[in-house]
Protein backbone atom coordinates (compact mmCIF):
# COMPACT_ATOMS: atom_id res chain seq x y z
CA UNK A 1 0.00 0.00 0.00
CA UNK A 2 1.22 3.44 -0.94
CA UNK A 3 1.93 5.99 1.72
CA UNK A 4 -1.06 8.24 2.43
CA UNK A 5 1.03 11.31 1.72
CA UNK A 6 2.10 10.08 -1.69
CA UNK A 7 -0.97 11.69 -3.21
CA UNK A 8 0.54 15.10 -2.44
CA UNK A 9 3.68 14.44 -4.46
CA UNK A 10 4.31 17.00 -7.18
CA UNK A 11 5.32 15.35 -10.43
CA UNK A 12 6.72 17.45 -13.24
CA UNK A 13 4.86 17.00 -16.49
CA UNK A 14 6.74 19.50 -18.63
CA UNK A 15 10.13 20.22 -17.10
CA UNK A 16 11.07 23.89 -17.25
CA UNK A 17 14.23 25.17 -15.66
CA UNK A 18 15.07 28.85 -15.72
CA UNK A 19 18.38 29.96 -14.23
CA UNK A 20 18.61 26.87 -12.11
CA UNK A 21 15.11 27.33 -10.67
CA UNK A 22 12.60 24.56 -11.23
CA UNK A 23 9.51 26.14 -12.82
CA UNK A 24 8.16 22.91 -14.31
CA UNK A 25 4.60 22.50 -15.36
CA UNK A 26 3.47 19.92 -12.82
CA UNK A 27 0.38 17.96 -11.92
CA UNK A 28 -0.38 20.81 -9.49
CA UNK A 29 -0.16 23.31 -12.34
CA UNK A 30 -2.40 21.11 -14.46
CA UNK A 31 -5.08 21.18 -11.79
CA UNK A 32 -4.72 24.93 -11.50
CA UNK A 33 -5.26 25.22 -15.23
CA UNK A 34 -8.29 22.98 -14.80
CA UNK A 35 -9.53 25.31 -12.06
CA UNK A 36 -9.43 28.09 -14.65
CA UNK A 37 -10.82 26.20 -17.63
CA UNK A 38 -13.68 24.53 -15.75
CA UNK A 39 -15.24 27.73 -14.42
CA UNK A 40 -14.48 29.48 -17.72
CA UNK A 41 -16.41 26.79 -19.61
CA UNK A 42 -19.13 26.70 -16.99
CA UNK A 43 -19.70 30.45 -16.99
CA UNK A 44 -19.47 30.55 -20.78
CA UNK A 45 -22.30 28.06 -21.17
CA UNK A 46 -24.25 29.26 -18.15
CA UNK A 47 -24.38 32.80 -19.46
CA UNK A 48 -24.47 32.03 -23.19
CA UNK A 49 -28.19 32.70 -23.46
CA UNK A 50 -28.84 35.43 -20.95
CA UNK A 51 -32.50 34.95 -20.27
CA UNK A 52 -34.50 36.85 -17.71
CA UNK A 53 -35.99 33.61 -16.50
CA UNK A 54 -32.79 31.64 -15.93
CA UNK A 55 -32.13 28.12 -17.03
CA UNK A 56 -30.57 25.60 -14.69
CA UNK A 57 -26.93 26.46 -15.36
CA UNK A 58 -27.63 30.16 -15.39
CA UNK A 59 -29.37 30.04 -12.02
CA UNK A 60 -26.42 28.18 -10.52
CA UNK A 61 -24.10 30.90 -11.83
CA UNK A 62 -26.44 33.58 -10.51
CA UNK A 63 -26.67 31.94 -7.10
CA UNK A 64 -22.88 31.88 -6.95
CA UNK A 65 -22.71 35.54 -7.91
CA UNK A 66 -25.36 36.57 -5.39
CA UNK A 67 -23.73 34.42 -2.72
CA UNK A 68 -20.43 36.28 -2.98
CA UNK A 69 -22.16 39.64 -3.43
CA UNK A 70 -24.19 39.08 -0.26
CA UNK A 71 -21.10 37.89 1.60
CA UNK A 72 -19.33 41.15 0.75
CA UNK A 73 -22.39 43.27 1.52
CA UNK A 74 -22.89 41.55 4.89
CA UNK A 75 -19.28 41.58 5.99
CA UNK A 76 -17.81 44.66 4.36
CA UNK A 77 -20.73 46.81 3.30
CA UNK A 78 -21.42 48.61 0.04
CA UNK A 79 -17.88 49.95 -0.13
CA UNK A 80 -16.54 46.44 -0.46
CA UNK A 81 -18.37 45.81 -3.74
CA UNK A 82 -15.44 47.50 -5.47
CA UNK A 83 -13.42 44.37 -4.65
CA UNK A 84 -16.08 41.97 -5.84
CA UNK A 85 -14.16 40.64 -8.88
CA UNK A 86 -11.12 39.78 -6.78
CA UNK A 87 -13.08 38.03 -4.08
CA UNK A 88 -15.23 36.23 -6.61
CA UNK A 89 -12.13 34.99 -8.44
CA UNK A 90 -10.55 33.95 -5.17
CA UNK A 91 -13.59 32.00 -4.08
CA UNK A 92 -14.02 30.24 -7.42
CA UNK A 93 -10.33 29.33 -7.52
CA UNK A 94 -10.15 27.95 -3.99
CA UNK A 95 -13.51 26.22 -4.28
CA UNK A 96 -12.53 24.56 -7.55
CA UNK A 97 -9.15 23.63 -6.14
CA UNK A 98 -10.77 21.92 -3.18
CA UNK A 99 -13.41 20.22 -5.29
CA UNK A 100 -11.09 18.99 -8.04
CA UNK A 101 -9.09 17.36 -5.28
CA UNK A 102 -12.08 15.22 -4.40
CA UNK A 103 -11.92 13.44 -7.76
CA UNK A 104 -10.05 10.16 -7.68
CA UNK A 105 -6.47 10.22 -9.01
CA UNK A 106 -6.50 14.00 -9.16
CA UNK A 107 -4.41 16.40 -7.14
CA UNK A 108 -5.39 19.03 -4.58
CA UNK A 109 -3.29 22.13 -5.09
CA UNK A 110 -4.90 23.79 -2.05
CA UNK A 111 -3.34 21.06 0.11
CA UNK A 112 0.05 22.65 -0.48
CA UNK A 113 1.23 25.28 1.94
CA UNK A 114 3.09 27.10 -0.84
CA UNK A 115 -0.19 27.81 -2.63
CA UNK A 116 -2.28 28.71 0.39
CA UNK A 117 0.49 30.80 1.91
CA UNK A 118 1.03 32.67 -1.35
CA UNK A 119 -2.68 33.44 -1.52
CA UNK A 120 -2.92 34.40 2.15
CA UNK A 121 0.20 36.57 2.11
CA UNK A 122 -0.99 38.30 -1.04
CA UNK A 123 -4.37 38.96 0.62
CA UNK A 124 -2.66 40.18 3.77
CA UNK A 125 -0.37 42.55 1.90
CA UNK A 126 -3.15 43.92 -0.30
CA UNK A 127 -5.48 44.43 2.67
CA UNK A 128 -2.76 46.16 4.67
CA UNK A 129 -1.96 48.42 1.71
CA UNK A 130 -5.65 49.26 1.34
CA UNK A 131 -5.81 50.06 5.04
CA UNK A 132 -2.83 52.39 4.93
CA UNK A 133 -3.95 53.96 1.66
CA UNK A 134 -7.34 54.74 3.11
CA UNK A 135 -6.45 55.75 6.64
CA UNK A 136 -2.75 56.60 6.47
CA UNK A 137 -0.83 56.13 9.70
CA UNK A 138 -4.13 56.39 11.51
CA UNK A 139 -4.55 52.74 10.47
CA UNK A 140 -2.14 51.84 13.30
CA UNK A 141 -4.68 53.26 15.73
CA UNK A 142 -6.60 50.04 15.16
CA UNK A 143 -4.17 48.13 17.36
CA UNK A 144 -5.09 50.11 20.42
CA UNK A 145 -8.77 50.12 21.34
CA UNK A 146 -10.50 53.43 22.05
CA UNK A 147 -11.07 54.13 25.71
CA UNK A 148 -8.69 51.49 27.02
CA UNK A 149 -6.40 52.67 29.82
CA UNK A 150 -3.08 53.91 28.44
CA UNK A 151 -1.16 51.69 30.85
CA UNK A 152 -2.41 48.59 29.04
CA UNK A 153 -0.95 49.78 25.73
CA UNK A 154 2.43 48.01 26.09
CA UNK A 155 0.60 44.73 26.50
CA UNK A 156 -2.41 45.17 24.23
CA UNK A 157 -0.58 46.58 21.23
CA UNK A 158 1.91 43.69 20.84
CA UNK A 159 -0.86 41.16 21.32
CA UNK A 160 -3.08 42.77 18.69
CA UNK A 161 -0.09 43.26 16.41
CA UNK A 162 0.93 39.61 16.61
CA UNK A 163 -2.68 38.64 16.18
CA UNK A 164 -2.79 40.78 13.05
CA UNK A 165 0.51 39.45 11.71
CA UNK A 166 -0.56 35.88 12.28
CA UNK A 167 -3.54 36.32 9.97
CA UNK A 168 -1.91 35.13 6.75
CA UNK A 169 -0.47 32.15 8.59
CA UNK A 170 -3.68 31.05 10.24
CA UNK A 171 -5.54 31.65 6.98
CA UNK A 172 -3.15 29.56 4.92
CA UNK A 173 -2.52 26.90 7.55
CA UNK A 174 -6.22 26.43 8.08
CA UNK A 175 -6.93 25.72 4.42
CA UNK A 176 -3.79 23.65 3.97
CA UNK A 177 -4.33 21.60 7.13
CA UNK A 178 -7.98 20.91 6.42
CA UNK A 179 -7.34 19.73 2.90
CA UNK A 180 -4.28 17.69 3.83
CA UNK A 181 -5.79 16.01 6.87
CA UNK A 182 -9.03 15.27 5.05
CA UNK A 183 -7.26 13.67 2.14
CA UNK A 184 -4.94 11.63 4.33
CA UNK A 185 -7.93 10.42 6.30
CA UNK A 186 -9.78 9.46 3.12
CA UNK A 187 -6.77 7.66 1.74
CA UNK A 188 -6.16 5.70 4.95
CA UNK A 189 -9.80 4.73 5.25
CA UNK A 190 -9.96 3.76 1.61
CA UNK A 191 -6.95 1.55 2.22
CA UNK A 192 -8.87 -0.09 5.07
CA UNK A 193 -11.77 -0.71 2.76
CA UNK A 194 -9.54 -2.42 0.26
CA UNK A 195 -8.03 -4.52 3.05
CA UNK A 196 -11.30 -5.27 4.78
CA UNK A 197 -13.53 -5.27 1.72
CA UNK A 198 -13.45 -9.00 1.30
CA UNK A 199 -14.04 -9.67 5.00
CA UNK A 200 -16.07 -6.78 6.38
CA UNK A 201 -18.48 -6.28 3.54
CA UNK A 202 -20.45 -3.06 3.35
CA UNK A 203 -19.60 -1.48 6.70
CA UNK A 204 -16.19 0.05 5.84
CA UNK A 205 -17.54 1.15 2.49
CA UNK A 206 -20.38 3.03 4.22
CA UNK A 207 -17.88 4.71 6.51
CA UNK A 208 -15.75 5.85 3.56
CA UNK A 209 -18.85 7.10 1.81
CA UNK A 210 -19.79 9.11 4.88
CA UNK A 211 -16.28 10.54 5.19
CA UNK A 212 -16.30 11.42 1.50
CA UNK A 213 -19.53 13.35 1.90
CA UNK A 214 -18.02 15.10 4.93
CA UNK A 215 -14.93 15.91 2.88
CA UNK A 216 -17.04 17.50 0.16
CA UNK A 217 -18.70 19.55 2.85
CA UNK A 218 -15.33 20.58 4.31
CA UNK A 219 -13.98 21.40 0.85
CA UNK A 220 -16.89 23.79 0.29
CA UNK A 221 -16.76 25.14 3.86
CA UNK A 222 -13.04 25.88 3.71
CA UNK A 223 -13.44 27.79 0.45
CA UNK A 224 -16.22 29.74 2.15
CA UNK A 225 -14.16 30.36 5.29
CA UNK A 226 -11.16 31.47 3.24
CA UNK A 227 -13.32 33.95 1.35
CA UNK A 228 -15.28 35.24 4.32
CA UNK A 229 -12.09 35.81 6.30
CA UNK A 230 -10.76 37.79 3.37
CA UNK A 231 -13.95 39.86 3.55
CA UNK A 232 -13.54 40.38 7.30
CA UNK A 233 -9.93 41.49 6.86
CA UNK A 234 -10.99 43.81 4.07
CA UNK A 235 -13.69 45.22 6.32
CA UNK A 236 -11.08 45.97 8.98
CA UNK A 237 -9.05 47.88 6.42
CA UNK A 238 -11.98 49.79 4.96
CA UNK A 239 -14.10 50.51 8.02
CA UNK A 240 -11.90 51.04 11.03
CA UNK A 241 -13.70 50.63 14.29
CA UNK B 1 5.68 15.34 3.42
CA UNK B 2 5.84 16.59 -0.17
CA UNK B 3 4.27 19.87 0.98
CA UNK B 4 7.53 20.91 2.59
CA UNK B 5 9.70 20.15 -0.42
CA UNK B 6 10.84 23.70 -1.00
CA UNK B 7 12.24 22.93 -4.46
CA UNK B 8 8.66 22.78 -5.77
CA UNK B 9 7.68 26.17 -4.33
CA UNK B 10 8.80 28.40 -7.21
CA UNK B 11 6.93 26.31 -9.74
CA UNK B 12 3.78 26.22 -7.62
CA UNK B 13 3.80 29.94 -6.96
CA UNK B 14 4.57 30.80 -10.59
CA UNK B 15 1.71 28.69 -11.90
CA UNK B 16 -0.57 29.91 -9.15
CA UNK B 17 0.06 33.49 -10.22
CA UNK B 18 -0.42 32.66 -13.89
CA UNK B 19 -3.61 30.67 -13.41
CA UNK B 20 -5.26 32.97 -10.90
CA UNK B 21 -4.52 35.93 -13.15
CA UNK B 22 -6.06 34.00 -16.05
CA UNK B 23 -9.10 33.21 -13.94
CA UNK B 24 -9.34 36.86 -12.92
CA UNK B 25 -9.34 37.85 -16.59
CA UNK B 26 -11.99 35.26 -17.39
CA UNK B 27 -14.16 36.47 -14.54
CA UNK B 28 -13.85 40.20 -15.16
CA UNK B 29 -14.04 39.99 -18.97
CA UNK B 30 -16.69 37.33 -19.34
CA UNK B 31 -18.53 35.94 -16.35
CA UNK B 32 -19.09 38.97 -14.15
CA UNK B 33 -20.24 41.42 -16.88
CA UNK B 34 -22.62 38.85 -18.29
CA UNK B 35 -24.07 37.95 -14.90
CA UNK B 36 -24.27 41.58 -13.88
CA UNK B 37 -26.05 42.38 -17.11
CA UNK B 38 -28.67 39.68 -16.66
CA UNK B 39 -29.17 40.48 -13.00
CA UNK B 40 -29.49 44.19 -13.72
CA UNK B 41 -31.94 43.45 -16.46
CA UNK B 42 -34.02 41.33 -14.12
CA UNK B 43 -33.85 43.90 -11.36
CA UNK B 44 -34.94 46.59 -13.79
CA UNK B 45 -37.75 44.44 -15.05
CA UNK B 46 -38.92 43.73 -11.53
CA UNK B 47 -38.70 47.39 -10.66
CA UNK B 48 -40.68 48.23 -13.77
CA UNK B 49 -43.28 45.63 -12.91
CA UNK B 50 -43.51 46.90 -9.38
CA UNK B 51 -43.77 50.43 -10.60
CA UNK B 52 -46.51 49.46 -12.99
CA UNK B 53 -48.32 47.57 -10.26
CA UNK B 54 -48.05 50.57 -8.02
CA UNK B 55 -49.30 52.87 -10.77
CA UNK B 56 -52.22 50.58 -11.52
CA UNK B 57 -52.98 50.39 -7.84
CA UNK B 58 -53.02 54.16 -7.49
CA UNK B 59 -55.18 54.37 -10.61
CA UNK B 60 -57.58 51.87 -9.13
CA UNK B 61 -57.66 53.79 -5.92
CA UNK B 62 -58.29 57.02 -7.79
CA UNK B 63 -61.11 55.35 -9.71
CA UNK B 64 -62.61 54.04 -6.50
CA UNK B 65 -62.33 57.46 -4.92
CA UNK B 66 -63.90 59.12 -7.97
CA UNK B 67 -66.71 56.60 -7.94
CA UNK B 68 -67.31 57.20 -4.27
CA UNK B 69 -67.36 60.97 -4.63
CA UNK B 70 -69.73 60.64 -7.60
CA UNK B 71 -71.94 58.40 -5.54
CA UNK B 72 -71.90 60.82 -2.64
CA UNK B 73 -72.62 63.73 -4.94
CA UNK B 74 -75.52 61.92 -6.57
CA UNK B 75 -76.89 61.06 -3.18
CA UNK B 76 -76.54 64.63 -2.00
CA UNK B 77 -78.22 65.90 -5.15
CA UNK B 78 -81.10 63.46 -4.74
CA UNK B 79 -81.52 64.57 -1.16
CA UNK B 80 -81.55 68.21 -2.20
CA UNK B 81 -84.12 67.54 -4.89
CA UNK B 82 -86.39 65.65 -2.55
CA UNK B 83 -86.17 68.46 -0.06
CA UNK B 84 -86.89 71.05 -2.74
CA UNK B 85 -89.94 69.16 -3.96
CA UNK B 86 -91.21 68.65 -0.45
CA UNK B 87 -90.70 72.30 0.34
CA UNK B 88 -92.48 73.38 -2.83
CA UNK B 89 -95.39 71.12 -2.03
CA UNK B 90 -95.50 72.43 1.52
CA UNK B 91 -95.42 75.98 0.28
CA UNK B 92 -98.21 75.36 -2.23
CA UNK B 93 -100.36 73.78 0.44
CA UNK B 94 -99.70 76.64 2.79
CA UNK B 95 -100.60 79.15 0.09
CA UNK B 96 -103.83 77.39 -0.73
CA UNK B 97 -104.73 77.17 2.92
CA UNK B 98 -104.00 80.86 3.36
CA UNK B 99 -106.10 81.73 0.30
CA UNK B 100 -109.00 79.63 1.43
CA UNK B 101 -108.73 81.09 4.90
CA UNK B 102 -108.74 84.59 3.50
CA UNK B 103 -111.79 83.90 1.35
CA UNK B 104 -113.55 82.32 4.27
CA UNK B 105 -112.71 85.30 6.42
CA UNK B 106 -114.17 87.68 3.79
CA UNK B 107 -117.32 85.61 3.52
CA UNK B 108 -117.65 85.46 7.28
CA UNK B 109 -117.24 89.22 7.49
CA UNK B 110 -119.86 89.74 4.74
CA UNK B 111 -122.21 87.46 6.55
CA UNK B 112 -121.69 89.27 9.78
CA UNK B 113 -122.33 92.68 8.25
CA UNK B 114 -125.43 91.36 6.54
CA UNK B 115 -126.67 89.97 9.81
CA UNK B 116 -125.97 93.26 11.59
CA UNK B 117 -127.83 95.17 8.89
CA UNK B 118 -130.74 92.79 9.04
CA UNK B 119 -130.87 93.08 12.80
CA UNK B 120 -130.74 96.88 12.64
CA UNK B 121 -133.50 96.89 10.08
CA UNK B 122 -135.43 94.51 12.22
CA UNK B 123 -134.88 96.67 15.24
CA UNK B 124 -136.01 99.76 13.35
CA UNK B 125 -139.14 97.94 12.28
CA UNK B 126 -139.72 96.89 15.86
CA UNK B 127 -139.68 100.52 16.95
CA UNK B 128 -142.13 101.55 14.25
CA UNK B 129 -144.43 98.65 15.02
CA UNK B 130 -144.19 99.31 18.72
CA UNK B 131 -145.08 102.99 18.19
CA UNK B 132 -147.99 102.18 15.90
CA UNK B 133 -149.20 99.50 18.26
CA UNK B 134 -148.90 101.87 21.18
CA UNK B 135 -150.85 104.58 19.33
CA UNK B 136 -153.52 102.09 18.34
CA UNK B 137 -153.83 100.72 21.85
CA UNK B 138 -154.02 104.21 23.35
CA UNK B 139 -156.67 105.43 20.83
CA UNK B 140 -158.71 102.30 21.23
CA UNK B 141 -158.56 102.20 25.01
CA UNK B 142 -158.56 105.83 25.91
CA UNK B 143 -159.80 107.40 22.73
CA UNK B 144 -156.91 109.62 22.77
CA UNK B 145 -154.92 110.50 19.85
CA UNK B 146 -151.35 110.67 20.89
CA UNK B 147 -148.72 112.78 19.45
CA UNK B 148 -146.44 110.58 17.34
CA UNK B 149 -143.40 112.19 18.76
CA UNK B 150 -144.26 111.37 22.32
CA UNK B 151 -145.02 107.80 21.46
CA UNK B 152 -141.71 107.38 19.73
CA UNK B 153 -139.97 108.79 22.77
CA UNK B 154 -141.77 106.42 25.08
CA UNK B 155 -140.94 103.43 22.88
CA UNK B 156 -137.30 104.42 22.84
CA UNK B 157 -137.32 104.70 26.62
CA UNK B 158 -139.00 101.36 26.98
CA UNK B 159 -136.59 99.71 24.61
CA UNK B 160 -133.73 101.24 26.52
CA UNK B 161 -135.13 99.85 29.71
CA UNK B 162 -135.16 96.44 28.12
CA UNK B 163 -131.61 96.85 27.24
CA UNK B 164 -132.05 97.55 23.64
CA UNK C 1 -49.67 31.36 -4.36
CA UNK C 2 -52.93 32.83 -5.53
CA UNK C 3 -55.26 31.12 -7.87
CA UNK C 4 -56.15 33.14 -10.93
CA UNK C 5 -59.86 33.09 -10.17
CA UNK C 6 -59.29 34.92 -6.91
CA UNK C 7 -58.85 38.55 -7.72
CA UNK C 8 -57.02 40.19 -4.82
CA UNK C 9 -58.51 43.31 -3.36
CA UNK C 10 -56.70 46.64 -3.48
CA UNK C 11 -55.75 46.38 0.19
CA UNK C 12 -54.15 43.02 -0.41
CA UNK C 13 -52.29 44.34 -3.44
CA UNK C 14 -51.05 47.27 -1.38
CA UNK C 15 -49.88 44.92 1.35
CA UNK C 16 -48.08 42.73 -1.16
CA UNK C 17 -46.40 45.69 -2.82
CA UNK C 18 -45.26 47.00 0.55
CA UNK C 19 -43.86 43.58 1.37
CA UNK C 20 -41.92 43.36 -1.88
CA UNK C 21 -40.58 46.89 -1.46
CA UNK C 22 -39.48 46.12 2.08
CA UNK C 23 -37.68 43.02 0.88
CA UNK C 24 -35.97 44.98 -1.89
CA UNK C 25 -34.79 47.63 0.52
CA UNK C 26 -33.64 45.04 3.01
CA UNK C 27 -31.62 43.48 0.24
CA UNK C 28 -29.83 46.70 -0.58
CA UNK C 29 -29.23 48.14 2.85
CA UNK C 30 -28.63 45.07 4.98
CA UNK C 31 -25.20 44.87 6.48
CA UNK C 32 -24.32 48.41 5.55
CA UNK C 33 -23.30 48.88 9.15
CA UNK C 34 -20.40 46.49 9.00
CA UNK C 35 -19.61 42.92 9.82
CA UNK C 36 -22.17 40.49 11.04
CA UNK C 37 -19.56 38.23 12.53
CA UNK C 38 -21.30 35.14 11.41
CA UNK C 39 -20.17 32.22 13.52
CA UNK C 40 -18.55 29.65 11.34
CA UNK C 41 -20.42 26.45 11.38
CA UNK C 42 -18.20 23.71 12.54
CA UNK C 43 -18.03 20.41 14.20
CA UNK C 44 -16.05 19.83 17.37
CA UNK C 45 -13.20 18.67 15.17
CA UNK C 46 -13.33 21.86 13.15
CA UNK C 47 -13.26 24.07 16.24
CA UNK C 48 -10.46 22.04 17.77
CA UNK C 49 -8.46 22.35 14.58
CA UNK C 50 -9.06 26.10 14.42
CA UNK C 51 -7.98 26.59 18.04
CA UNK C 52 -4.82 24.59 17.57
CA UNK C 53 -4.01 26.46 14.37
CA UNK C 54 -4.58 29.82 16.07
CA UNK C 55 -2.36 28.86 19.01
CA UNK C 56 0.41 27.47 16.84
CA UNK C 57 0.46 30.29 14.30
CA UNK C 58 0.39 33.13 16.82
CA UNK C 59 3.14 31.55 18.91
CA UNK C 60 5.14 30.91 15.75
CA UNK C 61 4.65 34.49 14.58
CA UNK C 62 5.60 35.75 18.02
CA UNK C 63 8.71 33.58 18.02
CA UNK C 64 9.69 34.69 14.52
CA UNK C 65 9.17 38.34 15.43
CA UNK C 66 11.23 37.89 18.59
CA UNK C 67 13.98 36.14 16.67
CA UNK C 68 14.05 38.93 14.13
CA UNK C 69 14.24 41.60 16.81
CA UNK C 70 16.98 39.68 18.61
CA UNK C 71 19.04 39.50 15.43
CA UNK C 72 18.44 43.20 14.81
CA UNK C 73 19.17 44.40 18.34
CA UNK C 74 21.58 41.62 19.32
CA UNK C 75 19.52 41.14 22.45
CA UNK C 76 19.06 37.38 22.34
CA UNK C 77 17.09 35.89 23.90
CA UNK C 78 15.17 38.73 25.59
CA UNK C 79 12.98 39.81 22.64
CA UNK C 80 12.34 36.18 21.76
CA UNK C 81 11.03 35.42 25.24
CA UNK C 82 8.85 38.52 25.41
CA UNK C 83 7.45 38.01 21.92
CA UNK C 84 6.74 34.35 22.56
CA UNK C 85 4.74 35.38 25.61
CA UNK C 86 2.83 37.95 23.58
CA UNK C 87 2.32 35.38 20.85
CA UNK C 88 0.89 32.99 23.39
CA UNK C 89 -1.40 35.69 24.70
CA UNK C 90 -2.53 36.53 21.17
CA UNK C 91 -3.14 32.83 20.55
CA UNK C 92 -5.26 32.58 23.69
CA UNK C 93 -7.23 35.68 22.73
CA UNK C 94 -7.82 34.28 19.23
CA UNK C 95 -8.80 30.90 20.64
CA UNK C 96 -11.17 32.72 23.00
CA UNK C 97 -12.76 34.33 19.96
CA UNK C 98 -13.22 30.96 18.31
CA UNK C 99 -14.84 29.49 21.40
CA UNK C 100 -17.10 32.49 22.01
CA UNK C 101 -18.02 32.85 18.35
CA UNK C 102 -16.73 36.41 18.12
CA UNK C 103 -15.83 38.00 14.81
CA UNK C 104 -12.30 37.89 13.50
CA UNK C 105 -11.68 41.60 13.07
CA UNK C 106 -8.87 43.41 14.82
CA UNK C 107 -9.38 44.14 18.52
CA UNK C 108 -10.70 41.58 20.98
CA UNK C 109 -12.45 44.22 23.08
CA UNK C 110 -14.22 45.55 20.02
CA UNK C 111 -15.28 42.06 19.01
CA UNK C 112 -16.75 41.42 22.46
CA UNK C 113 -18.53 44.77 22.43
CA UNK C 114 -19.98 44.11 18.98
CA UNK C 115 -21.22 40.71 19.99
CA UNK C 116 -22.77 42.12 23.15
CA UNK C 117 -24.54 44.93 21.31
CA UNK C 118 -25.76 42.44 18.73
CA UNK C 119 -27.13 40.14 21.40
CA UNK C 120 -28.53 43.11 23.26
CA UNK C 121 -30.36 44.11 20.12
CA UNK C 122 -31.57 40.59 19.67
CA UNK C 123 -32.91 40.23 23.20
CA UNK C 124 -34.48 43.68 23.01
CA UNK C 125 -36.06 42.69 19.73
CA UNK C 126 -37.49 39.57 21.30
CA UNK C 127 -38.91 41.32 24.33
CA UNK C 128 -40.20 44.38 22.53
Amino acid sequence: MASPVEQFTIKPLVPIHVAGIDLSFTNSSLMMVAAVLLPATFFWFATARRTVVPGRLQSVAEILYEFIANMIRDNVGKEGMKYFPYIFTLFVFVFLGNMIGMLPYSFTFTSHIAVTAALAVAIFIVVTIIGFAKHGTHYLRMFFPHGAPLATAPILIPIELISYLSRPFSLSVRLFANMTVGHIMLKVLAGFVVALGIVGGLMPFAVVLGITVLEFFIAALQAYVFTILTCIYLNDALNMH
Amino acid sequence: MPQFDFSTFPSQILWLVITIFALYLVMTRMAIPRLAEVLDQRQKMMDDDLEQAERLKSQTEAAIAAYETALAEARAKAHAEIRAVTEAADRATAERTAEVNARLAVQIKDGETRIVKARDAALANVREVAATVAQGIVSRLAGLSLDTKRVDGAVATALKEHGR
Amino acid sequence: MTRPDETPGPDEIAARLAKVRARDNAGTTAGADGPQGRGQAGSGLGIGMRISIELVTTVAVGGALGYGLDVWWGSAPAAMVVCLLFGGAAGVSNAYRVVKGLDDSVGLGGAIARKETKEGNKSRGQSG
